[in-house]
């Protein structure tokens, strides 16, 4: 299991190709979803909106060198979930996060390079496992303890909605990609085997497919906020108050 | 002056529903953000502008003391004891306001669960729960019964 492309044998029936067209299929299907998510919110006229406000109200002008500086701050944010207050989410976060690119790196490295069972180095498989079972703790974690509606709002653990969508879809599909590549690696059943495949396909064409619907996006506009945010701080343009000069606390 | 979360700062962290004393701060189905349901029920306490950890709730200021196009932001510095507001005229003009809220360090204050369960001799005392030593003092002068 941690040694095998489980990709390799999808070629016994279906095209060789078959798993590489998907690929750029769920990439398109991102690019577009994204496109119609952003069109139909109206993402791009807001920020557009909200830069040209904070421009009007700066108090200075920033640098070359000085946004360089806040996107690079940025960015080391989002590496670490800066931007969740709470350390069990964001730890869940970081785990979803992180499991979800070394998965979908290894997906891509091991059909597009290493489409055959020849040549594939070991790590590869042990990556694409580990970054899966990452998503899948993340995941569940998420799902049944932390999710804000039913730490707070009092809604049941297997409640489902739309806001749901995103993760229900990414832990499904990576916990049907871990079983499909045990059940093939561990039990000569072949319609077992391509069951598990389907459902997996399943739910990675609904979370690839859905983006349009779902909280995928996120993953682009949030550091886009969190960057207007630092520009906007630092241009003195920011509606937050200043912070104060004075500390209050006099006694322990 | 009700409240409504600006939700591309909210992070959808909960703590405005565990602290609003109205319930109305409740979590959207859509998009798993806070929002506030019911405007009109607002108490308009604060108890969730003050919380949040974003800085992500606004209230709408009423026009008597700041007229339409206006914004009112807020942002609570526990580690200073202290809360500032800022409002933004829609003519530009620009009014800062400073409160402190308390001089002991945020999350000092024990729960009445953290302190000694007193025992019945208590019910005779003139003392209030935990007086003197919580009031920071030695003691308190008593009524002398017999006198009166």
């Amino acid at each position: 299991m941690f040694t095998n492309n489980p990709f390799a044998p999808v070629s016994d029936l279906l095209h060789p190709s078959f798993m590489k067209v998907y690929i750029v299929l769920m990439i398109l299907a991102v690019v577009v979803g994204t496109l119609l998510d952003v069109y139909h919110k109206g993402s791009a006229k807001f920020f557009a909106r909200r830069k040209e406000k904070s421009r009007a109200a700066a108090e200075r002008q920033l640098s070359g060198g000085e946004s360089f500086s806040l996107a690079l701050e940025t960015v080391a944010e989002a590496a670490v979930s800066g931007e969740l207050c709470k350390w069990q989410r964001r730890l869940s976060h970081l785990l979803m996060m992180y499991g979800f690119f070394i998965y979908i790196i290894t997906t891509v490295a091991m059909v597009f390079f290493y489409p055959g069972v020849a040549r594939l180095p070991s790590i590869l498989p042990a990556l694409w496992t580990l970054g899966a079972s990452m998503v899948l703790v993340g995941g569940l974690w998420f799902f049944f303890v932390l999710r804000v509606n039913v730490a707070y709002d009092g809604a049941s653990p297997f409640h489902l909605g739309r806001a749901d969508l995103f993760v229900g879809s990414l832990i499904a599909s990576v916990a049907f990609a871990l079983v499909w590549d045990y059940a093939q690696t561990t039990y000569a059943n072949p319609t077992a085997t391509w069951i598990l495949f389907g459902l997996y396909i399943f739910f990675t064409t609904l979370l690839f497919g859905a983006v349009r619907w779902s909280k995928f996006a996120h993953m682009f506009f949030k550091p886009a906020v969190a960057f207007q945010r630092r520009v906007e701080e630092a241009n003195g343009s920011s509606d937050l108050p200043r912070p104060s000069a004075e500390n209050y606390i006099v006694r322990s | 002056m009700p409240t409504y979360t600006d939700m591309t700062r909210c992070d959808g962290c909960g703590e405005c529903v565990d602290i609003c004393p109205s319930d109305i701060m409740h979590i959207d189905p859509v998009y798993r953000r806070s929002y506030n349901i019911e405007p009109n029920f607002c108490w308009e306490c604060y108890a969730c502008v003050k919380a949040c950890p974003q800085n992500a709730i606004d209230v709408r200021g009423y026009a008597d003391f700041a007229p339409l196009g206006h914004k009112v932001r807020v942002l609570r510095e526990p580690e200073k004891g202290v809360i500032s507001w800022k409002i933004r005229y829609r003519d530009g003009r620009l009014k800062e306001f400073t409160f402190p809220i308390r001089t002991t360090p945020w999350g000092s204050i024990k729960a009445p669960s953290d302190y000694e369960k007193p025992d019945s001799s208590a019910l005779t005392s003139q003392m209030l729960s935990h007086e003197p030593a919580a009031l920071h003092i030695d003691a308190l002068p008593t009524i002398n019964k017999t006198k009166a």
